[in-house]
């Protein structure tokens, strides 16, 4: 989105005064005549013009680059089975098969359900314990703070593969493997979510912690009634990082969910196989449901991360 | 300035020495199985008794497939329970998360043990036969159950086991697993472009040779690739590579399996081959999945693979083109060598009645009734042969299913796929496979590319 408009905010003050005379064709249309006759204004505004051509084309094609892969799984879930391996660039005629294929062999609805429920609640719990510990860190000094800080910053630097098996035993031992929580539990703590939440609340001014102190507040209080109210953008901010991560979270349920493919991702996967190659009718329908909901969530919040942002400008 | 330096050396030390800990704690106990398990399984386990109840784990990368696979078997585990009320199946797929399942067999059984909860039965592939016998230490069946008992259920009713099927899964002559499911490298062709390119479709190519010329004729009259062999990518693993170099008159490691040979000339001969095919535009450059999607699509004109991948063919020929199966080509006048690809079921756990119960549900999934339920459902290759000319077996569906005959007549003389031995095997396997990769497609130099592969991969198998 901000890449997109750049161009565009530069461009008026460049070509504003160029834009005036015929010689802005840009400087190879006048021949030999630019390099001797030096006129500024002109030959800048020329070449800015093809920059900014050459600038939206560039941004054009990435953006096309971007969208084609997503326009191709949809234009893959809406072929006819039998056509599924064509390489025509518009599906036609249009089949909702695919569709049908992935709702008679996958529990879908269900799957939606559990992957809502997973990636909802190892998000807000993410969010929780990240509020608390970056609060922490940001409105106290205790002995040992750099040192947790830092234990923090490495669970997140590490990565999840190496204590993958420990993690794995620990849920044995506490039966609960092959259920959501086992998926859930392990992960309601996220480094990640405390290091970019400490560096907003350490930008938080000291004065209003100190302020509310004075008024008689705990501690609590004033997280809930001081904080969180002024930290609504950053919250919505981290909230969707951690919702879509926890929602594309594939990895670790693949390792705790033996017996039953009880999230998206994993019914995704199920029809990738090893023994027929893949089904892509199906696989593409289900990952386009997938992908619409953490669409849809997306956009509602991210007009509070804007609106947040304008209003904490203004004030 | 000092202290606080000082104190974050501290703590970043601290920290990688708990990290390092960690890891030395996650790499050190997977696989772990202790020597007195074999032993004390040398006795015959019990029978069960009439109300014996007993619950079993099944891992095998069938489960966890939407479709027709996890269907299938979840109607014989179905049967099974009604057939014996007493013992409880619960399946399950390995875990891990490679897109691919069968790749995450052994990963998954090694945190599973760590973790001290292994399945009871496992489907194993025939590449991790020798770490699944010395370090996974799955049971031997003759000790179990007796030798009698497991030749009795290959010998089977009335349709025994082809016999070269039987002793896929032995070692030093005993019997450790039951081949359950594989195939041998089959020719699928397209029937239409042959046509199209004025080859008679009813006659496939005998050797290598006539496959290049016919190739030849494809790539020149119709615009389309030639040839694909699904045995020449690190993915696709070696068994199909296998059956080439044997093909040949060579093997990929020694009778004995002590040294790797597959920098010997008949591997050599192989590769020279088909990186010519490569470079003279006969075969495509493309990825296993690439390439059988391609050929699905109807735009290669011959494709060797597993008949795993036949349903995709299947599916993509319907209506479109005439997918046609023929046995190998030779090379020149020299035998071919099929070998298999597949699994095999092993039994896993400790316990007796879990040990027993698991020999009835390996009994159960190769039996008769079992194979026609996968050969009609799924389309795989019945190992007991005989039920495809018994009127009551497979006999309809064998002749609604021609292309399950070069298979079948490829059974005959098929030889084992045969496991690169050490605690090493898959890096060995897949130094090799990606050598031949490097060969074939990126077009390094056969000898001296294959004998650079060797050097680190013999570094790699256990000190005799």
């Amino acid at each position: 989105m901000t890449l997109a408009t750049d161009p565009p905010v530069t461009e008026p003050s460049a070509t504003g005064p160029s834009a005036t005379g015929p010689s802005a064709t840009g400087p190879s249309a006048t021949g030999g005549a630019p390099v001797t006759n030096f006129d500024a204004p002109v030959i800048a505004g020329g070449r800015s013009r093809t920059r900014v051509v050459v600038g939206h084309l560039t941004l054009a094609l990435l953006g096309l680059a971007c969208v084609f892969p997503i326009y191709w799984l949809y234009a893959t879930s809406l072929r006819r089975p039998g056509d599924i391996y064509e390489l025509s660039p518009l599906p036609w005629p249009l089949s909702l098969d695919s569709y049908r294929t992935a709702f008679d062999e996958v529990d879908v609805a269900r799957l939606l359900l559990n992957t809502t429920v997973v990636a909802t609640l190892t998000a807000l719990g993410q969010l929780l314990t990240s509020l608390l510990a970056a609060y922490a860190f940001a409105a106290w000094s205790f002995p040992g703070k750099r040192l947790l800080y830092l234990a923090f910053v490495a669970s997140w630097l590490v990565p999840f593969q190496v204590s993958m098996l420990p993690n794995y035993v620990l849920l044995h031992q506490l039966g609960l493997l092959n259920t959501l929580s086992g998926v859930i539990i392990p992960n309601v703590v996220s480094g990640l979510g405390v290091l970019l939440l400490r560096q907003h609340l350490d930008s938080f001014p000291k004065e209003l912690l100190e302020a509310a102190r004075m008024d008689g507040r705990s501690s609590w209080s004033t997280l809930w009634t001081v904080v969180v109210p002024n930290l609504r953008a950053a919250l919505a901010a981290l909230g969707i990082l951690l919702l879509v991560n926890a929602w594309n979270e594939y990895f670790w349920p693949a390792m705790v969910l033996q017996r039953d493919n009880s999230v998206l991702q994993l019914g995704i996967r199920s029809f990738m196989s090893a023994t027929e190659g893949n089904d892509w009718g199906p696989l593409t329908a289900t990952a386009g449901l997938a992908c619409l909901p953490i669409f849809v969530i997306y956009l509602v919040l991210q007009r509070h991360v804007v609106s947040g942002f304008v209003r904490s400008g203004l004030r | 300035m000092k202290r606080p330096f000082a104190r974050r050396s501290f703590s970043l030390v601290a920290l990688s020495a708990a990290t390092a800990l960690s890891v030395l704690a996650a790499c050190g106990s997977p696989g772990g199985g202790d020597e007195d398990t074999s032993s004390k399984a040398t006795a015959k386990i019990p029978e069960l008794g009439k109300d014996q109840k007993v619950s079993i784990v099944f891992e095998s990368y069938n489960f966890g497939q939407a479709g027709p696979w996890t269907d299938t078997f979840n109607e014989l585990i179905g049967k099974f329970e009604k057939a014996h009320p007493n013992i409880d199946v619960t399946p399950q797929k390995p875990q891990g998360s490679s897109p691919n399942p069968a790749t995450d067999t052994v990963s998954s059984l090694q945190s599973q043990i760590a973790a001290g909860s292994p399945p009871d039965v496992v489907q194993l592939g025939f590449s991790d036969l020798d770490f699944s016998i010395h370090s996974l230490k799955v049971k031997p069946l003759d000790d179990l159950v007796g030798k009698d008992a497991v030749q009795a259920n290959f010998d089977g009713a009335k349709h025994p086991f082809a016999p070269t099927a039987r002793t896929l899964a032995n070692w030093d002559g005993k019997t450790y697993g039951v081949p359950f499911v594989f195939s041998t490298p089959v020719l699928y062709y397209n029937a239409s472009i042959f046509a199209e390119a004025g080859l008679d479709p009813a006659k496939p190519p005998k050797t290598w040779d006539e496959a290049q010329q016919y190739a030849r004729t494809i790539v020149d009259k119709t615009n389309r690739d030639g040839l694909y062999l699904d045995c020449l990518t690190k993915i696709a693993k070696d068994w199909c590579f296998q059956s080439l170099v044997r093909s040949n008159g060579g093997r990929v490691v020694s009778e004995n399996r002590s040294t790797l040979t597959y920098a010997q000339p008949p591997a050599v001969e192989v590769l020279q081959k088909a990186q010519g095919w490569v470079k003279d535009g006969l075969t495509p450059v493309l990825g296993q999945k690439q390439a059988y999607e391609s050929f699905a699509r109807g735009d290669i004109g011959m494709f060797l693979e597993t008949s795993a991948i036949q349903g995709t063919f299947v599916k993509g020929s319907k209506g479109k083109w005439d997918l046609k199966a023929a046995e190998m080509p030779s090379f020149g006048s020299k035998p071919t060598v099929p070998t298999n690809s597949g699994a095999s079921l092993f039994i896993l756990s400790d316990d007796p009645a879990k040990q027993r119960a698991g020999w009835e549900l390996i009994k159960f999934l190769t039996s008769e009734d079992a194979y026609k339920t996968i050969s009609t459902k799924i389309g795989y290759l019945p190992l007991r042969t005989g039920l495809v000319d018994d009127p009551n077996g497979l006999a309809d569906w064998a002749k609604a299913n021609p292309l399950v005959v070069p298979n079948i007549a490829q059974l005959a003389r098929m030889e084992p796929w045969v496991s690169i031995p050490g605690v090493n095997y898959i890096q060995v396997r897949d130094g090799m496979m990606d050598a031949v990769e490097k060969i074939v497609y990126q077009g390094a130099d056969p000898q001296s590319t294959l004998t650079a592969a060797l050097k680190q991969g013999a570094a790699l198998l256990p000190k005799a």
